[in-house]
């Protein structure tokens, strides 16, 4: 043991919720200056453990140690005032506020006790961006006018104005570039060599190896490992702990024959200013069709104007021929067309309601008789539907928003199976799918293009794209530099031809 | 002719020595047999009905979503139109005080001679009073009183007070040979203090009858809908009582189809205000309504006649008084089956 | 409120018809629980009722009064409930109700009799229903913006119209309607009428896809609209289904109060709210129930009616009101955390 006390050290967690034990005894030692990286599948209790690590819940039973002192986290203030901040997944930042004002929410610079001092605020907070390696945020800026990536550097700035000793980050790098990632890990380097101890979650096993130091596992509310080496433990050795199965990262075999015929959708220069330029795409019956390209590229307004949801500029989307109502949703469903969006929670899911209401919602009218509702029909055909794509729970009367991310994308699949859709478009259909449940889904997305679905794919990470299309369309800033077989590309030529943008050679 | 009520020569006392507890000296209370469907000031005499000089009189009044305050621009519109000497700036009738105070001082911007207001509220209206009144235009207060006597040269209302007091008279004197007597009160709008005085009337005119007892006391809001939900509940109330006043016609009305709904008449009912639909049924007399006590939306017409004096600089005929009189305190009568008709064309609806 | 799956028909055969799984109870009995405890608060005010005045609270004539009072404003609250769950508010229903009962209770409108009076007020709130649907859903207002304007002006067009005075009905067929003499098998007809609307306002909530629609919209509107659901189709239906509501709702007053005024339906929104509210369907849209909102309907006039009986003055009454609605919401929101 080390002379000197953990930082932190968490032992024997557990926290009960009606009906869920999330977390079941969790040891945790997070020493300074080190990075600590918390891996699990979703529903492991990463979320929990940090929110009770954050002051955010309170344990039922077992003790936190503060640099060897025990001590109770009574409320987030509480855990700041110690020192420890939290950045969440989904950024707790003011859009109507200027930069520097969400940076000091809370713990104001001010003169005589209550005058705030804006100069101040704006002063520190762009030294905090400075340090960041963001000195082009202005502190001024609403923080409603700033990307995605700038928001988090924002949300991290605001962990830093506090006299921080522990950090944590949940999924930062869900929602950046790969230069945006290597500047991340750029500062959690600077922060653990002025011995701040950072606890970093993510999906991303590759990040995990090349920023942390040591790696706990959860899995189920326990923490089946503590404190293993990130950098040497095998892949699949971190794999099987989280799953309990040795599961590969694996991707299903496309079928033998190409397909052939006539394509199913074919979109001709269809263009959004400002978002992609002309684009000619079709896709046959049983094919999967990838686009791969950075955030920015328009890989996912392209998909929405496919879908309607926005409205092309320019251009035409046919269906079996027949040219599709510009901006319509409706008229893309009806034409046979599903979309499972990005944003799964905002853009598609009914959060309050059950599986069944959430698979049945595209086609209600198929159960109802003069907007009579056939409740058995309705529950037979969502169980099928649900059955068919192996959800889990075999309950399609469940509660969505009980489900794993996993599950609920395959919920949303079922919405567009039971509707007899014929074109889908997936937008990161494995975002915030843990690794073990990714496989499934690629099997399921497989098998439904193998009984005649054709599918648009998008995804930021290229292997997935790779893998599982049969064609892959590469983006850059709106426009398709390349397209070729998945089968003829690798993931160093697509990276160099998403960077550069130069034609085959 | 009336005692001067406690209440009223308080008030005349307060407000020095001008003050005169006129009661119905001025108006409404000469007889009228007209039956034309005009308005009743019409055939009321004026101060001076001869022409004199020309006088422009600016009148802002609250908004009229109410029989009585409709009845009082009425009133004021076909009294002023009565004579030729006298040209009326009306305003827009507004709640919001914001409202008034501008409409009010527009009023002054126009240099008018007189004003007349009924504010939304008195208290909050002072101000644009003392305004008027420095900038030389005399003010007739209309019923709702500013808060300073600064701000008015003349006011002229009705008593709640006197009110309450002369239907627990009534009441009263008509349950004299009843022991035990059982009394019910159906109030107004309980957060105006105007509610407060009327109760406050009924319930000291009550305590001169020992064997008279107020039993329930129920608040509506002045409209058909809450008497007609007060009413009932009171009904169920009260499965036996001998009297109910009821402070407003209007919301007499819904109070009346709440007792035609329970299908009750074991009592007798005195209303308030004098609305042409309960005179009807005072002079029918096949209902529950005997009487009710009135708060005359003819003091408008009243008030334009003061203005008028006001601006040609005469007193009011009948008085001794050089002066128009500082405030003018309006009697409460009581209207049943033997005096109906002669307030039938005063009756609001 | 039971809930029948009805058998399944063309799927039997893919189906296997397995016992309703536990967690379906569950769902159930959660839903179940909220409405159990309306329930218990609306047991323990007859209780207090029955305790302090058990001649006059526990009788049927009171229990016919007590119902009478809910029938107008239980009528709004149904409408209200589909607005509110599909994450919209309508303020004007107040306002709705006040124009509709004094446009049809003018004498041109009289003269047409009991089938003009009808007419005008369902016309009427259908019609201020469809201006409110047209600005939110076509127009892209705010519904608290766009309903707000229309609580002006419908209030101050009924001033218009009536100029401030108290339209007497004079067609005999409509008063009778509120007398003793029309009441069948001791149910008076308005409340028949808020039954039925009611039973209506619960078979389209749960029953029909208008109803799915309505969650769906409010619980998220781009997931709706992305799987293919004509959301501005909707909130308009929604808007005009209120003013239906508030229509019929000023029909009933005017055969309770014989009369229209521009005064009528005074803070009906509020009370609408607030008993949607309380009867646990979300401000923030997504979920909605009829019978929560009936039974904060019933609670809210039962407290009234309690009041009254034992006399006690106006100020009394609101400070105990608003205690009640805190404490219905509390004891809901535990009752409902613990299962």
């Amino acid at each position: 043991m080390a002379p000197e006390p953990p930082l932190l050290s968490m032992s024997g967690i557990t926290k009960s919720f009606p009906g869920v034990r999330a977390l079941d005894g969790v040891d945790l030692d997070v020493q300074a200056g080190e990075v600590h990286c918390l891996l699990g599948q979703n529903g492991a209790g990463k979320s929990t453990l940090i929110k009770v690590l954050s002051g955010a819940h309170q344990p039922d039973t077992g003790t936190i140690h503060w640099r060897g002192e025990p001590v109770t986290l009574r409320s987030p203030i509480a855990a700041m005032r110690l020192g420890i901040a939290t950045i969440y997944q989904e950024l707790d930042l003011v859009e109507h506020l200027s930069v520097a004002e969400n940076v000091h929410l809370g713990h104001e610079p001010t003169a005589a006790g209550f005058v705030v001092r804006g100069k101040a605020a704006k002063a520190s907070t762009a030294a905090l961006l400075k340090r960041l390696g963001h000195p082009e945020i202005d502190p001024a800026r609403l923080v409603g006018a700033l990307s995605a990536a700038q928001q988090q550097i924002v949300s991290m700035a605001r962990a830093l104005s506090h006299d921080v000793r522990l950090i944590v980050m949940d999924e930062p790098s869900a929602a950046l570039d790969p230069d945006e990632v290597d500047n991340l890990f750029r500062i959690v380097g600077d922060l653990t060599a002025d011995g701040v101890a950072v606890v970093y979650i993510s999906h991303r096993l590759e990040e995990i190896r090349r920023v942390g130091d040591r790696v706990t596992v959860l899995k189920d509310g326990r923490a089946v490992a503590g404190g293993l080496p990130a950098e040497s433990t095998p892949t699949r050795e971190v794999v099987a702990l989280m799953t309990g199965r040795n599961v590969e990262y694996v991707f299903p075999d496309r079928p033998a024959t190409q397909p052939q015929g006539t394509p199913v959708l074919e979109v001709q220069g269809l263009a959004r200013d400002g978002e992609f330029e002309a684009l000619d795409l079709s896709i046959q019956p049983g094919e999967i069709v990838g686009l791969a390209g950075l955030v920015g590229s328009g890989r996912s307004e392209i998909l929405e104007t496919i879908y309607g949801a926005r409205k092309a500029t320019a251009g035409q989307v046919r269906v079996d021929g027949r040219a599709l109502r510009p901006g319509s949703v409706r008229a893309a469903v009806r034409a046979g067309l599903g979309l499972a969006p990005e944003e799964r929670k905002a853009q598609a899911l009914l959060m309050l309601e059950s599986v069944t209401r959430n698979v049945s919602v595209s086609s209600m009218s198929r159960f109802s008789r003069a907007g009579w509702i056939d409740r058995g029909a309705e529950l037979g055909a969502a169980r099928a539907a649900t059955r068919e794509l192996s959800l889990r729970p075999d309950n399609p009367s469940v509660p969505i928003r009980t489900l794993s991310g996993g599950n609920q994308q395959k919920a949303v699949l079922a919405r567009w199976l039971l509707r007899g859709c014929r074109v889908l478009l997936l937008d990161e259909p494995t975002r915030g799918v843990d690794v073990g449940a990714r496989a499934e889904l690629y099997a399921v997305i497989r098998r439904l293009a193998d009984e005649g679905l054709a599918v648009l794919l998008v995804s930021s990470e290229v292997p997935e794209v790779l893998g599982l299309a049969d064609r892959v369309l590469v983006l850059r800033e709106g426009r398709v530099v390349h397209t070729a077989p998945a089968r003829e590309l690798d993931e160093h030529r697509v990276l160099d031809l998403v960077m550069e943008g130069s034609p085959a050679s | 002719m009336p005692e001067p009520t406690p209440f009223t020569s308080r008030r005349g006392l307060l407000f020095g020595a001008a003050a005169v507890s006129t009661g119905a000296l001025l108006v409404g209370c000469t007889s009228n047999d007209s039956k034309d469907e005009t308005s009743a000031s019409d055939n009321q005499p004026a101060a001076s009905d001869a022409p004199g000089k020309h006088v422009t009189i600016g009148f802002a009044g609250p908004q009229a979503d109410h029989g009585w305050l409709n009845a009082i621009n009425d009133n004021a519109k076909s009294r002023a139109k009565k004579y030729s000497d006298v040209s009326l700036e009306i305003t827009e009738g507004s709640n919001d005080t914001a409202q008034q105070i501008g409409q009010i001082e527009t009023l002054i911007n126009k240099k008018v001679d007189v004003l007349v207001v009924l504010p939304a509220d008195g208290k909050a209206l002072t101000q644009v009073g003392l305004k008027a009144m420095r900038a030389g235009i005399p003010v007739v207060n209309l019923d709702r009183i500013f808060n300073s006597p600064q701000a008015y040269r003349c006011w002229i209302g009705g008593d709640n007070y006197g009110m309450g007091l002369n239907a627990g008279t009534y009441i009263g004197e008509q349950l004299k040979d009843t022991k035990n007597a059982r009394v019910i009160e159906l109030a107004g709008l309980d957060n105006l203090e105007l509610t407060k005085q009327r109760t406050q009337g009924f319930d000291d005119a009550l305590k001169n009858y020992p064997n008279v007892k107020k039993v329930a006391r129920q608040a509506a809001e002045f409209t058909v809908e809450s008497g007609q939900a007060k009413m009932a509940q009171l009904l169920q109330a009260q499965s036996k009582f001998d009297a109910l006043w009821n402070h407003d016609d209007d919301q007499g009305v819904g109070a009346l189809r709440a007792i035609e709904q329970a299908g009750r008449d074991d009592f007798l009912m005195v209303g308030g205000a004098g609305a042409l639909s309960a005179f009807q049924a005072i002079k029918q007399d096949n209902g529950v309504l005997k009487a009710t006590v009135l708060y005359p939306p003819t003091m408008a017409a009243s008030a334009i006649d003061l203005a008028r004096a006001l601006g040609q600089g005469k007193g009011v005929g009948g008085l001794a008084e050089f002066e128009i009189p500082a405030s003018m305190t309006l009697y409460s009568a009581v209207v049943d089956k033997d005096n109906v008709d002669q307030y039938m064309s005063t009756g609001f609806r | 409120m039971t809930q029948h799956a009805s058998p399944p028909r063309d799927n039997t055969d893919k189906v296997p018809t397995v016992g309703q799984p536990p967690v379906w109870r569950g769902v159930f009995a959660r839903a179940d629980v909220r409405t159990l405890s309306l329930l218990g608060v609306l047991a323990v005010l007859i209780l207090i009722g029955g305790i302090t005045k058990p001649d006059e609270f526990l009788d049927t004539r009171n229990l016919q009064l007590v119902l009478t009072q809910a029938s107008v404003i239980g009528v709004v609250t149904v409408g209200m409930t589909f607005v509110i769950t599909s994450g919209g508010i309508d303020l004007s229903v107040g306002a709705i109700v006040a124009l509709s009962s004094v446009w049809a209770t003018t004498v041109a409108t009289q003269e047409y009799g009991f089938a003009g009076i009808l007419f005008t007020a369902v016309i009427v709130g259908v019609g201020c229903g469809l201006v409110n649907g047209l600005l939110i859903a076509y127009g892209g207002m705010v519904p608290f913006i766009a309903t707000l304007a229309m609580l002006a002006s419908a209030r101050g067009l009924a001033l218009q119209l009536t100029d401030g005075k108290t339209q007497i009905v004079t067609i005999t067929s409509v008063l009778d309607l509120g007398e003793r003499d029309a009441y069948v098998l001791g149910i008076p007809p308005l409340v028949m009428v808020f039954a039925v609307v009611t039973i209506i306002g619960w078979l389209i909530l749960n029953r029909t896809t208008f109803g799915r629609r309505t969650v769906a919209v409010g619980g998220n509107a781009e997931a709706a609209r992305l799987a293919g659901i004509d959301v501005r189709r909707q909130r308009l239906y929604l808007y005009l289904l209120s003013g239906l509501c508030c229509g019929i709702a000023a029909f009933l007053l005017i055969i309770l109060a014989g009369s229209g005024q521009n005064t009528n339906g005074n803070l009906y929104e509020l009370d609408a709210i607030a008993a949607a509210i309380i009867g646990g369907t979300l401000l923030s849209g997504g979920r909605g129930t009829i019978t929560g909102s009936v039974l904060g309907v019933l609670i809210f006039t039962t407290i009234t009616n309690i009041f009254a009986l034992n006399n006690l003055q106006s100020d009394v009454q609101q400070i105990a009101k608003g205690a009640i609605i805190v404490a219905a919401v509390l004891v809901q929101r535990r009752t409902a955390s613990t299962t």
